[in-house]
């Protein structure tokens, strides 16, 4: 009990619309597994990855909260206590970039300004990507850290998650 | 459960406890575990022990304490070990409490429905994009033929427009050639251009009261360009205008010839020549070739049985090579003797079974003219067409006779 009280522990949510690979990029980064197979989160979903920054070991907690679609909105409560999150967008899905933004307005005015990053998946589709790179280029001009990442090759998804708990354990 | 007897009361405590796999957490103000019971085993908090923190050993806790409001619900919360619970928070005096009930069956019923939806919405996604593809596809394919519609129409404008111009070309050439005559010697010749138009043209003129320039071009290739080289060449021959050069030395004028047209600077056209200088008084002939079929000096005699000279002189077409050396030849021609000049079209034609006529062909033809009258330089044009097997010659056909 006593190590693990010097651990730090913070909760990172994953937001996005629905089938953008949330709950297969924290399989990935938790398991290192990735399937095919397609399966719906209804609720929360809570894991747990112990992440060493050299200097500090963090235990993220990650909690890939359901999809938001035209019907269920996210449920706020869910977000209580974050330290930061993920916002996934679909690479060869353009309107799911819209619910990333969508969401990244809501959850500041509801917890303000946490740490987050933006992950386009699906990068191993290229032929299929039909999210045009200035509209990337445009955001990481504000500020955002946008990455390119695929639950199913492993581009970009420990790094992702690596610099969010740097971020999240930052000295303030 | 206000209303309820206790046993009623009991009863349902223990359906809930059954059927929904009740379990709870106790929380002090420290956020230490202070209480724990129940079916913890459901959830993977069976190991959980008194006394620690509590966010350390149910994580999902983590963030949620202390509470904003009380009651406070976490529905379908999925834990470590799979099962589904919805998580209720109490205040109760100085502790939390956290009731976990199982709604595993309803979350996994939950899911099977908005797994169809989304997959059908995601199949009209797809389908949206596709047809935004196909209709993009569609919309670019049809820009494509609007082009090649466009284009096919000004090509058949301009394949309509081309055999017109050229014949027009062919017309231009033939009213600058020289009339045939009869004095002081008999000239006849024929000229039918292809349909592509060669570059052929000829020429016969007085140089000086002493000397009758007599000659024939053949530009490479068809169309109008090589038509025009022709055109300005001949010109140029028949008014004897290069700047100072005797033009009854054959190959004085084929050398400044090929200065003046090479074929770097014109458009990469060259020509074959064959240029003759008579003088009647001596009867003598002084000839220069370029490239250029030699003329053909046909003495008279029975036919069949005359003699004949090929009219040959060393030198390269006009314009291939700057600095070509020509040169000048001479002969006597006898009396009653003809002499043919023409370009290869004259006799390079090629029949439908892959046969070519030769140059001696040629000869033959021409040794054996018509009983019936009928001009050699017709026959020899028949004879060509017969042999290609069709209405019209590859190439043009130009042949001039003199008769000396």
């Amino acid at each position: 009990m006593t190590a693990t009280q010097s651990v730090l522990q913070k909760k990172i949510c994953m937001l996005g619309g629905f089938s953008v690979g949330k709950t297969s990029l924290v399989k990935r980064f938790v398991a290192s597994v990735f399937s095919e197979a397609y399966l719906t989160t209804v609720g929360v979903k809570i894991d747990k990855k112990t992440v060493d920054l050299g200097d500090r070991t963090v235990n993220l907690i990650l909690w890939d909260v359901a999809g938001e679609d035209d019907v269920s909105t996210l449920r706020m409560s869910y977000l209580r206590g974050s330290a930061g999150y993920v916002l996934v967008a679909d690479w060869t899905r353009p309107s799911t970039l819209e619910v990333a933004l969508s969401l990244r307005g809501r959850v500041e005015a509801e917890l303000g300004a946490l740490p987050f990053v933006l992950l386009l998946n699906k990068s191993d589709l290229q032929a299929q990507w039909a999210i045009d790179s200035a509209k990337m280029d445009e955001l990481r001009q504000t500020g955002w850290s946008v990455r390119p990442s695929s639950a199913r090759t492993g581009e970009g998804v420990e790094d992702a998650f690596t610099e969010l708990a740097a971020r999240v354990t930052a000295p303030q | 459960m206000t209303g309820l007897p206790r046993s009623v009361a009991d009863a349902l405590h223990s359906v809930t406890h059954s059927q929904r796999a009740l379990a709870y957490l106790q929380i002090d103000e420290e956020l230490k575990l202070i209480g724990a019971g129940g079916n913890l085993e459901n959830y993977g908090l069976g190991a959980v022990q008194l006394g620690g923190q509590a966010f350390d050993q149910a994580v999902f806790l983590d963030g949620l304490l202390p509470l904003p409001e009380t009651p406070f619900l976490l529905p379908s919360v999925e834990l470590a070990g799979g099962r589904a619970a919805d998580l209720h928070f109490y205040q109760h005096d100085d502790s939390v409490w956290v009731v976990l009930l199982d709604v595993t069956a309803e979350r996994d019923q939950a899911r099977r429905i908005q797994q169809r939806a989304y997959e059908m919405t995601l199949l009209q996604e797809k389908e949206a994009l596709l047809n935004r593809r196909l209709e993009a596809t569609n919309a670019a394919l049809l820009a494509t033929q609007h082009e090649l519609e466009s284009s096919r129409a000004a090509l058949v404008r301009v394949h309509e427009r081309l055999p017109r111009e050229l014949a027009e070309a062919a017309g231009y050439i033939r009213s600058i050639l020289p009339a045939p005559m009869s004095q002081p010697f008999a000239i006849d010749w024929r000229f039918v251009p292809s349909t592509e138009l060669g570059g052929d043209a000829f020429g016969y003129n007085w140089v000086d009261a002493d000397h009758f320039a007599l000659y024939l071009l053949d530009v490479c290739g068809h169309g109008v360009g090589p038509s025009l080289l022709s055109i300005a060449v001949l010109h140029l021959l028949q008014a004897a205008s290069l700047r100072d050069v005797d033009f009854r030395d054959p190959s004085l004028v084929l050398k400044a010839l090929n200065e003046r047209y090479q074929m770097k600077t014109d458009h990469d056209l060259f020509f074959t020549l064959w240029y003759g200088v008579y003088h009647p008084a001596t009867r003598r002939l002084d000839y220069g070739c370029a490239g250029h079929p030699p003329a053909l000096l046909m003495e008279a005699g029975t036919a069949g049985t005359q003699s004949v000279q090929l009219l040959k002189a060393k030198g390269s077409p006009i314009g291939l090579k700057r600095g070509a050396a020509y040169a000048r030849e001479t002969v006597i021609v006898p009396g009653d003797s003809r002499l043919y000049l023409f370009s290869d079209g004259a006799y390079e034609v090629e029949g439908p079974d892959g046969s070519v006529m030769s140059f001696d062909d040629l000869v033959h033809v021409l040794k054996h003219p018509g009983m019936d009258g009928q001009s050699d330089l017709d026959l020899l044009f028949q004879h060509l067409v017969r042999m290609r097997g069709a209405n019209a010659l590859e190439d043009d056909f130009s042949i001039v006779r003199f008769m000396f």
